[in-house]
């Protein structure tokens, strides 16, 4: 692996905070903090799961009825929601890894929220845009990322599956158009997170696209939505493929089967 | 293609898997696999607790139903996602009910609003009983809750049922944030140990 996520723990102050952080008792900059330190203490993801189960026992004693019609309201607005397929556990990659896996890299998920918000044209893209070299990164900038990781959007599920994985890393890399992409990645949870922060608005016209990049060529990963207070994802890709990258390009708004430009980003995905 | 059968991971029995009646992660794992009437047995399962968390924290009927239907539907979205290694269904979904309830408060709720609040969550602990049927589990819950230190027990039910957060639940109580701190993982950790999970 290129990068390493190194984290320093702060010392026995975050494992206290195990309590508080299942209760969902905790700021966004704490929570960010605990799930770092969860990053590298095996106890505390024990002490996390077990204390969960006690927590929700809290929920199931004050468990009331729901009234009866909102039963098939729910069902029918399922109906209405794909699901997200699984995500392809490790072992399988493993079976596949004989056989040189032709890339044939897939979107995952794609968020379901999409804001309303118009995107404000404010810079035009260079279109001269020097390729980006691969990420390095670095514990130093883990920090607000992850605070920003957290606050926004750790809700979803996936997402908290692939943070909490054993194995994640966190890369960041500057955007040569400006801001910074955060990409968190478990090999475990064959996935990854990508989070872009301050980006640089596009013209309505274009937007930014994902892309998997590797010796068979690029695969499309995703279309970023819009983002949200500085904040863009965050967006899950799946089946990596180790050695590869993760690369961003700035693409006409309805995306493109192959970058039509050069990246603004890429991060090594590790070996 | 897709992955393995969800229904051979369920069949790992993570720690902490609640034995009971219900083999809630089996049958996520067929709503996994877009099965409505496996989802219709999940909600069955699932919504009077994601409903009554979410009430708990919010106080609103109606903004509790809404998070109780969104938490259903991420339920339903991520079903395949389920991870039985990480814990059990329950915990699963109610960890995303109580977030999402929680987010909910911290980004809706002004200030008015929370001191108004600070008034009526004290009284959570005493009213779990206000549920329509009291289960053998939720009397455990009130036992268990019942041998915890009050500190304890206020730091837990002001943090789970209130929807504070750990230096509200420390002003609340007039004590030190490093206590709450503790209070809460010690009464969370009593709890457990009470209630036999994991």
């Amino acid at each position: 692996m290129r990068t390493r996520g190194v984290m320093r723990t702060r010392g026995a102050g975050l494992h206290t905070l195990v309590g508080a952080y299942v209760m969902d008792a905790v700021s966004a900059a704490d929570r960010a903090s605990f799930e770092r330190h969860l990053l590298t203490c095996e106890q505390c993801r024990s002490d996390v799961r077990g204390l969960r189960e006690a927590a929700a026992r809290l929920g199931a004693a004050a468990s009331v009825p729901p009234r009866p019609e909102l039963r098939e309201q729910t069902v029918q607005a399922a109906e209405r929601i794909r699901q997200l397929p699984p995500l392809v556990d490790r072992e399988e990659g493993r079976q596949l890894a004989g056989h040189r896996r032709v890339a044939s890299w897939q979107r995952l998920a794609r968020p379901a929220r999409l804001s309303a918000r118009p995107w404000l044209a404010r810079t035009a893209v260079s279109a001269a845009v020097v390729l980006a070299l691969t990420a390095t990164v670095f514990g130093l900038n883990m920090g607000s990322m992850q605070n920003r990781l957290s606050a926004a959007q750790q809700r979803d599920a996936t997402i908290a599956a692939i943070l909490g994985a054993r194995d994640a890393t966190t890369l960041t890399a500057d955007v040569t158009t400006g801001g910074r992409a955060t990409v968190v990645m478990s090999h475990r949870a064959d996935a990854l997170v990508f989070i872009g922060s301050h980006l640089t608005r596009l013209p309505a016209s274009k937007a930014y696209e994902l892309w998997l990049m590797g010796p068979a060529g690029a695969s499309p990963a995703g279309m970023l939505p819009p983002d949200r207070n500085g904040m863009t994802g965050p967006m899950v890709v799946g089946r990596l493929t180790p050695g590869e990258h993760l690369a961003m390009t700035v693409e006409p708004e309805s995306g493109a089967r192959q970058p039509t430009s050069a990246p603004v980003v890429m991060v090594g995905l590790g070996d | 293609m897709r992955g393995g059968d969800p229904a051979d991971g369920a069949r790992r029995t993570g720690p902490g898997r609640r034995a009971g009646p219900e083999s809630l992660e089996l049958i996520l794992a067929a709503v996994a696999r877009g099965d409505h009437a496996a989802f219709r047995a999940v909600y069955d399962q699932v919504a009077p607790a994601v409903l009554g968390t979410a009430r708990r924290v919010l106080r609103d009927p109606a903004q509790s139903e809404e998070v109780m239907q969104e938490v259903l539907l991420e339920v339903w979205r991520t079903a395949a996602r389920f991870d039985p290694a990480a814990g059990s269904a329950t915990a699963w979904i109610m960890t995303v009910a109580h977030r999402r309830a929680v987010d909910r408060v911290r980004s809706e709720q002004r200030a008015a609003d929370r001191e108004l609040r600070a008034a009526t969550a004290s009284i959570a602990y005493d009213d779990v009983s206000e549920a329509v049927e009291i289960t053998l589990d939720q009397e455990r819950v009130r036992r268990c809750l019942g041998g915890l230190t009050d500190l304890q027990r206020e730091s837990v039910t002001l943090a789970y049922y209130g929807g504070y957060s750990y230096r509200e639940v420390a002003q609340l109580l007039g004590v030190a944030v490093g206590t709450v701190k503790t209070r809460m993982r010690d009464g969370l950790i009593r709890l457990r140990d009470c209630l036999g999970v994991e």
